[in-house]
């Protein structure tokens, strides 16, 4: 009988703090459709402090995201320095970035656009919508290239696959996904060589080089191609060092690198879009807020006019 | 006094409570996320971007795990015989292998991550493959097999050793049949942990293995297949999710996951059960 | 040489070359730790690297201190949270459970090992931060998060440690105990638990080496600001998160400070081993 009493107490105190953990909170990130389309009628003016997302040091998307808006500025001495505000809590992937921001109203943060859903809102920067057709036509001007990086020794395997991302059916799959293509190729050829491609590089470019992958190899039932994620810098070392065939950076060559021997090509454009929550009413900013905001000049909602 | 065991009876209770919390709310939390999204065209045989197929990633991690657990385990149980059997106790060199061993436990899975690319990937060339990363986990696991397999030596009773030595048994063969067999319960609660790790890495295997989605070609090229990247489901996961593109396939992903963890602890439990058994009769 | 002492030889020469395995390899990592990490430090300067407060590499500022704060915290946070818990659970698991419940809960608690850390992150993101949200507005990513969130991840390490450790202690301890009058509890807790004392106590060590060097969740959770937090629900940055953060986009300088980070991790964890080795020394085996 006591036994019986025991267990059954032990149930309830599991019941209760199993609930207590999983019933409360919905989750924001998986569902998806709550919300869909433009805001949503329960949407409210923030008000309070801003909780600043950033992008980690170093990241294509930090890296643009800050050149663009001057929150990288010149110090006395000439150097420049990334202004962005110490407290800023930094988000090491796109899906955290967007969890996060989806999840807090007061939120601010940014992201690539072609990563871009409705669980959270992409903010007009003065005026203009964050869409691919903006982007293109330079109305939105917060973007950034999508470089292919490779060598003088580039193998011919490596050049066709290059070749073929140029080509209008290349730039047509671009576009599909959401980015921007860069050039009005002609039509692919399809070449019929035999052979391996290794492209490693940013992981802001390679969902949209898998697609290419899939129809080159489409394209030419011979070839493989393997696409590994990593990250621009990795990626654009690993091409050097010939460990790869083709490096993806989601950001301009630096000096140093072009001087190593690589060569990158644009393959596209990729806007930066600057999300908020879906519960927060906020629809527009200036370029001139959003570097007070991520510089710390203003902190709080009820700041900005 | 009976109230203090009262206290203490239901801070037990309470400690035991948290922990199926814990565990309720977690596989709850993945169940209720993934089981909706788990659809067929996530086990189809070859991935591409649109199904973004979990089916060679599956085939990779019982790949990984098995060569890494072939290295780990016969390595980390010889370790942990000599340490219990043979060494003189106290010895400097015991001491240094304990030491090591723990140091190794404590080092992060992304140090093993960036010695792994130094060490397999670059200066022996074997490049983002199968092998490098097996070898990394197989380093990262050692410790748990040898600490295990060390307690589990431990408990067996000196009386089981004597038994064997007064028959006039070697000590080879009273290792062998003595200590062994009762410690393998242990021993295998040790092995399911290191495949617990095995299969949950992920900063590792990132910088070791890469993330190519296909399955080596071990039939095709044999052990040249060993040079091939590929992915285990952790590192799936991961890719899945880092870009936010297949977030609803990633906790699909993490069901599938978890399906494999709780095979594989039923199949070692199964395996003591009947280690157990056989002791008894 | 008869057969049987040559079978006996090797199995010795064998075993003993298994057991330098883990010297070797500690050797290798300490190697190339130290020999890509300990020229940034000389570069930058030992004391601006261990005690500056700014880090910045863009320009030149390479202070970890903030880190090996955030680092103490999260780990002092998790054990507080994760330890008792998990050596209750364990005792729970291997003195009063009954055959069922443990045959129900101790399955799980393997489970639990076997989740990837990634999956813990998006859990400690999606459920556990906007819970704290709720109760302290304004505030999401925190230590407070990274603490609970590793206090979780640390409980089937020590639960399984501690439980075989348990489990080790002679039958006659605990029945020696009953029969000079004491109650279930007290043979357990003044009886079972000191004679199991070195297992309990690496299941500790197991746990702050796991805590210590988690990566991928923390990173998701923790806000990862390079500043010292003020308070519970402030953002902190571990070592390893600022490892895992820039390791991918660092070059020359920057790259070998994020490997002297490592270097740092790794004699933290050298001196939590040697510490509770001392530990374990005093309280005698």
């Amino acid at each position: 009988m006591k036994k019986l009493t025991r267990a059954l107490a032990l149930c309830v105190v599991l019941a209760l703090g199993a609930c207590a953990l999983t019933g409360c909170a919905p989750s924001p990130g998986s569902s998806g459709g709550a919300s869909a389309g433009g805001a949503s009628s329960d949407a409210s003016a923030p008000s309070g402090p801003i909780s600043v997302y950033a992008r980690e040091d170093g990241s294509g998307t930090r890296g643009a995201f800050i050149e663009l808006f001057g929150i990288e500025q010149k110090d006395a001495s000439g150097q420049k320095v990334d202004l962005t505000i110490p407290s800023a809590a930094i988000t090491n992937s796109t899906a955290v970035m967007m969890t996060s921001v989806a999840s807090d109203p007061n939120a601010i943060g940014y992201l690539s656009l072609g990563s871009l859903d409705d669980t959270v809102r992409a903010l007009s920067i003065d005026g203009a919508e964050p869409t691919a057709a903006n982007v293109k036509s330079g109305v939105y001007q917060i973007a950034r290239p999508f470089n292919i990086v490779m060598t003088e020794d580039a193998s011919p395997a490596a050049r066709d696959l290059a070749a073929f991302i140029m080509s209008a059916e290349g730039q047509a799959i671009v576009e599909e996904n959401g980015y921007v293509s860069v050039a009005e190729g002609d039509s692919y050829v399809p070449s019929g060589m035999e052979g391996k491609v290794v492209v490693a590089g940013s992981s802001s470019v390679t969902p949209v080089m898998e697609k290419l992958a899939e129809a080159y190899r489409a394209a030419n039932p011979g070839m493989t191609v393997e696409v590994q994620q990593s990250d621009s810098t990795t990626g654009v070392n690993m091409a050097l060092e010939g460990t790869c065939d083709i490096g993806m950076a989601s950001r301009d060559l630096k000096d140093e690198e072009k001087g190593a021997g690589a060569q990158a090509t644009v393959i596209a454009q990729d806007g930066i879009a600057v999300i908020v929550s879906q519960e927060s009413s906020i629809d527009d900013l200036s370029t001139e807020q959003v570097m007070e905001i991520y510089t710390g000049a203003i902190t709080n909602w009820d700041d900005l006019i | 006094m009976r109230r203090l065991s009262r206290v203490l009876r239901w801070l037990v209770y309470a400690g035991a409570a948290l922990t199926a919390a814990v565990l309720l709310a977690i596989t709850g939390f993945v169940l209720i996320n993934g089981i909706p999204h788990l659809t067929p065209s996530l086990f189809e045989w070859t991935y591409t971007s649109d199904n973004v197929s979990l089916m060679p990633a599956l085939v990779g991690t019982l790949l990984m795990a098995a060569l890494a657990l072939l290295m780990a385990v016969p390595v980390g149980v010889g370790a942990a015989i000599y340490l219990v059997e043979y060494a003189p106790r106290g010895s400097r060199f015991v001491r240094a292998v304990r030491m090591t061993s723990e140091t190794l436990q404590g080092i992060p899975s992304i140090i093993y991550g960036l010695f792994g690319m130094l060490l397999f990937v670059t200066a022996l060339g074997w490049g983002l493959s199968l092998l490098a990363g097996a070898c990394t986990l197989a380093v990262m696991v050692l410790p748990v097999v040898v600490r295990t397999t060390e307690e589990a030596l431990m408990a067996v009773p000196d009386g089981y050793r004597e038994g064997g030595f007064a028959l006039g048994a070697g000590r080879l063969r009273v290792v062998a049949r003595c200590a062994l067999p009762s410690a393998a319960p242990g021993i295998l609660g040790g092995v399911v942990l290191a495949l617990g790790r095995c299969v949950g890495e992920v900063a590792a295997l990132l910088f070791t293995a890469g993330t190519v989605a296909q399955v080596p070609d071990l039939l095709g090229a044999g052990p040249a297949g060993l040079f091939d990247s590929c992915r285990t489901l952790a590192v799936h996961l991961y890719v899945l999710a880092s870009e936010g593109l297949h977030i609803d396939e990633a906790y699909a992903t993490a069901v599938v996951l978890l399906a494999v963890v709780m095979v594989l602890n039923g199949v070692a439990a199964l395996a003591t059960r009947m280690m157990e058994v056989r002791d008894r009769g | 040489m008869n057969s049987s002492a040559l079978r006996e030889g090797t199995a010795r020469v064998l075993f003993s070359a298994a057991a330098a395995v883990s010297v070797v390899a500690v050797v290798l990592i300490c190697l190339f730790l130290f020999v890509n990490g300990v020229p940034a430090m000389a570069e930058i300067g030992v004391p601006e690297f261990l005690l500056g407060a700014i880090w910045r590499p863009a320009n030149g500022l390479y202070g970890i201190f903030p880190m090996i704060v955030g680092s103490i915290y999260v780990t002092v946070g998790a054990v507080i949270v994760g330890v008792p818990a998990g050596l209750l659970c364990a005792i729970f698991l291997s003195r009063f459970a009954g055959a069922r419940m443990a045959m129900l809960l101790a399955p799980g608690v393997e489970l639990l090992a076997g989740i990837p850390s990634v999956v813990y992150g998006f859990f400690g993101l999606i459920i556990m931060v906007p819970i704290i949200r709720g109760l302290a507005p304004g505030h999401g990513p925190s230590l407070l998060v990274a603490a609970l969130l590793l206090g979780i991840m640390i409980l089937p390490t020590v639960i399984t440690v501690a439980r075989n450790a348990l489990d080790a202690v002679p039958r006659r301890y605990y029945e020696g105990a009953l029969a000079l009058g004491a109650d279930h509890e007290r043979a357990v807790f003044c009886v079972v638990v000191p004679a199991a004392a070195s297992g309990l106590l690496a299941a500790v060590v197991l746990a702050v080496g796991r805590a210590i060097g988690e990566t991928m969740a923390v990173i998701m959770v923790a806000g990862n600001q390079p500043v010292i937090p003020g308070s519970l629900l402030d953002g902190v940055r571990t070592l390893t998160a600022n490892i895992a953060l820039e390791m991918g986009y660092a070059a020359g300088l920057h790259r070998e400070a994020l490997v002297a980070t490592g270097v740092v991790l790794f004699v933290l964890i050298l001196l939590i081993t040697l510490f509770l080795n001392a530990a374990r020394k005093r309280g005698g085996r």
